[in-house]
């Protein structure tokens, strides 16, 4: 690209002596300005790697900086230690959660309860997202985004105490069924792998009502008519255009809220029970527990991340086959 | 591609650059928490009166900034990651964790002449064999707590809430609720043994065995228990919201709730429990040593002071006469009857470190099994 410093001159000229150079072209002709300018568009290269700076920082020091140091913690003998005490390297917190079946329980029910939930939430959204996409009339489709947002405008832990208050032993279910007359006594509804899996699947729930609502949304009408004129009925369409078509989108949303609710700590502690302590609560047990038992939680924490990734992984090839059947 | 020739000048200056970067989380954390007029204060929730904190800012003009804690064990590690440049300048530590603080050199031992008003703390605490470490004072007893038993009234008689034996009966499978790991050294208690794990800091191996057993009558009883509870908040609310009849709580809680005139009442039962003492600690290389001082003779001054503390957190006063400037029910929520406390012994630190090896993994299969 070439540059005609005469044009930018003589511009200059006009708005100088009209004597109301705009914000931007009095900081275009400001020395500092023009010589940063010169430094940083000296060459395509430089330019480039400034461009690449600010992402490649942001990337390092906000998500692969805080999980090197976590692998980094997991891998010491000791942590947080007193001032002038030293540390070695070891994999014992590795071996420990290998060695002790106590922690397996936790994570397999954990990553159990993950895709029990995922799948709950397809269940639940996908209607929701079909008939927003579908049968919502474009004008009005934003508005029912925006209404069904609402509820995230709020943060989890608010939300979770939402849930409380509605499955509580005098919360709103419970009063509504004894109003009914259905029951005399309340319903135990919290503290249950249900009231958790409720709040796990209202948190989540967004997570996979955006990709399938893309998804479904992209789909034309006129694949389902021409389905529908050679014959088949709703079931068969459904079953072998929708669904098929939106498979990416099922991919998407199952693969956010399954690495979501693998990592939920805050609702699983708050709503469920005693037998449904997952893994997150294992490893804050470590971070808790006063002296130098954080490299194990923080070798768990690994694990955890390990674990979930290679289930996504194992997840994504399958739906890939899934998708290359459909349209082989 | 260019080369990245540096020359020695260059070299240099981007050397000092970077050390410069590299310490500046250390010295601008040590420098915001040193205000010219600050005090940093780890604590509990309404450990410092609200109307004390306006009052104290107001005569000293120095600033009360309270960063609210929930846990012992959290509070150890937020330290030890911070030192030796701590951000906190008072803190709140459980007598018998004092120990673990002091071993690791967390603590700055306590300067009690500096505090005129060290003598408005009841000696039985402020004198006590566990208050005295290596022939130091290490905090300022402010609040005493206990291990107990509290029940609904409308659900649970006073009779069965004498022993520990009701919170895991089937008649109330489903309705308790209980801090795990301070159920471990109750059960050890109601068991027969030392839940302080003093009396086999010389035999390991039954240590080890008396730990094992508790944790299996938790694992057999974990079918009874509605929920495992972290905090008073949790307790408060379970009761609120009948979600239980009974559990095991810290007396601040309940008593803030029975306050409140919720139908509660607690016990500490015919096995016996443990009470604790709260003290207000000065962090080793806190930034504001002298406002720490100033701030803990300032709150140590009044038995008013103690109780509104006590009034606030539900906690017994360390204070003496704290109990005149509280009414008659806040009396009665935060007093037992002598045979009851004749059950009572404290926890203590010296086998904290073998006690807390043993009964911290006991924890973890608890919840896990």
């Amino acid at each position: 690209m070439t540059y005609d410093a005469s044009v930018q001159k003589d511009g200059d000229d006009s708005t100088t002596s009209g004597g109301s150079r705009p914000f931007w072209g009095r900081v275009v002709n400001w020395r500092p300005y023009q010589g940063l300018v010169a430094i940083v568009t000296v060459s395509p290269r430089r330019q480039f790697f400034i461009l690449v700076a600010f992402p490649v920082l942001w990337l390092l020091t906000q998500h692969l900086g805080p999980m090197l140091q976590m692998l980094h913690v997991s891998l010491l003998d000791a942590y947080p230690v007193a001032p002038g005490t030293a540390h070695t390297f070891t994999f014992d917190n590795y071996m420990r959660f290998l060695g002790d079946r106590i922690f397996w329980q936790p994570f397999f029910r954990t990553l159990t309860f993950a895709a029990v939930f995922t799948f709950c939430t397809l269940i639940i959204t996908y209607p929701v997202a079909y008939f927003l996409a579908r049968h919502v009339s474009r004008k009005n489709r934003m508005l029912m985004l925006l209404l069904l947002l609402i509820p995230f405008w709020v943060g989890e832990i608010v939300r979770t105490y939402a849930i409380m208050i509605l499955l509580g032993n005098t919360g709103a279910v419970n009063q509504v069924l004894k109003w009914v007359g259905l029951i005399d006594r309340p319903i135990p509804f919290m503290y249950t792998s249900f009231s958790m899996g409720v709040g796990i699947v209202y948190l989540t729930a967004l997570y996979m009502l955006l990709p399938l609502y893309s998804a479904l949304e992209k789909l034309p009408k006129s694949y389902n008519e021409a389905a529908a004129d050679l014959g088949a009925g709703a079931w068969t369409r459904f079953r072998r255009v929708t669904l098929p078509l939106t498979l990416e989108g099922i991919s998407s949303g199952c693969t956010l809220v399954f690495l979501i609710s693998t990592g939920f700590y805050a609702t699983p502690v708050l709503l469920g029970g005693p037998s449904t302590t997952v893994f997150a609560e294992t490893i804050a047990g470590f971070f808790h527990v006063a002296g130098d038992e954080w490299p194990t939680g923080a070798a768990f924490a690994v694990i955890m991340f390990a674990g979930a990734l290679a289930i996504t992984g194992v997840f994504q090839r399958l739906m890939k086959a899934l998708r290359k059947g459909d349209t082989a | 591609m260019t080369k990245l020739i540096l020359n020695r000048r260059r070299f240099l200056g981007t050397t000092a650059m970077a050390s410069v970067a590299l310490a500046s989380p250390a010295y601008l954390r040590r420098t915001s928490a040193q205000g010219s007029g600050e005090v940093n204060i780890w604590t509990y929730n309404d450990f410092v009166p609200q109307s004390f904190k306006e009052q104290f800012e107001a005569d000293t003009g120095i600033k009360v900034n309270i960063r609210l804690v929930d846990d012992q064990g959290k509070q150890y590690n937020l330290l030890a990651a911070e030192q030796p440049n701590p951000t906190v300048d008072i803190m709140t530590v459980a007598g018998h964790r004092f120990l673990q603080f002091i071993d690791n050199k967390l603590l700055a031992p306590l300067d009690t002449d500096r505090l005129s008003n060290w003598g408005n703390i009841n000696p039985s605490f402020s004198e006590s064999d566990w208050s005295t470490i290596n022939g130091e004072k290490w905090g300022a007893p402010i609040l005493s707590g206990m291990e107990v038993l509290s029940y609904n009234t409308d659900l649970v008689s006073q009779e069965e809430a004498m022993t520990w034996d009701t919170l895991f009966s089937d008649k109330y499978a489903g309705q308790t609720a209980y801090i795990i790991q301070d159920m471990m050294s109750i059960i050890m208690l109601k068991m027969g043994y030392d839940g302080n794990m003093v009396a086999y800091m010389d035999d390991p191996e039954k240590a080890a065995a008396i730990v094992n057993e508790a944790k299996q009558y938790l694992i057999d009883k974990k079918p009874l228990v509605r929920k495992y509870y972290d905090s008073g908040a949790e307790v408060q609310q379970m009761f609120v919201n009948q979600d239980i009849a009974l559990g095991h709580s810290w007396n601040g809680p309940a008593a803030a709730l029975i306050n409140d005139g919720f139908p509660l009442a607690m016990t500490i039962p015919n096995e016996g429990s443990y009470g604790f003492v709260y003290t207000y600690n000065v962090a080793n290389n806190a930034p504001n040593v002298d406002n720490a001082y100033t701030f803990l003779n300032a709150i140590l001054a009044s038995p008013e002071i103690g109780a509104a503390m006590t009034k606030a957190s539900g906690f017994i006063s360390t204070y003496k006469d704290a109990t005149n400037y509280l009414t008659d029910l806040e009396k009665a929520s935060t007093s037992f009857p002598e045979e009851q406390l004749a059950n009572l012994p404290f926890f203590r630190a010296e086998a904290h470190e073998m006690q807390y090896g043993l009964v911290d993994p006991a924890v973890e299969a608890v919840k896990a099994a």
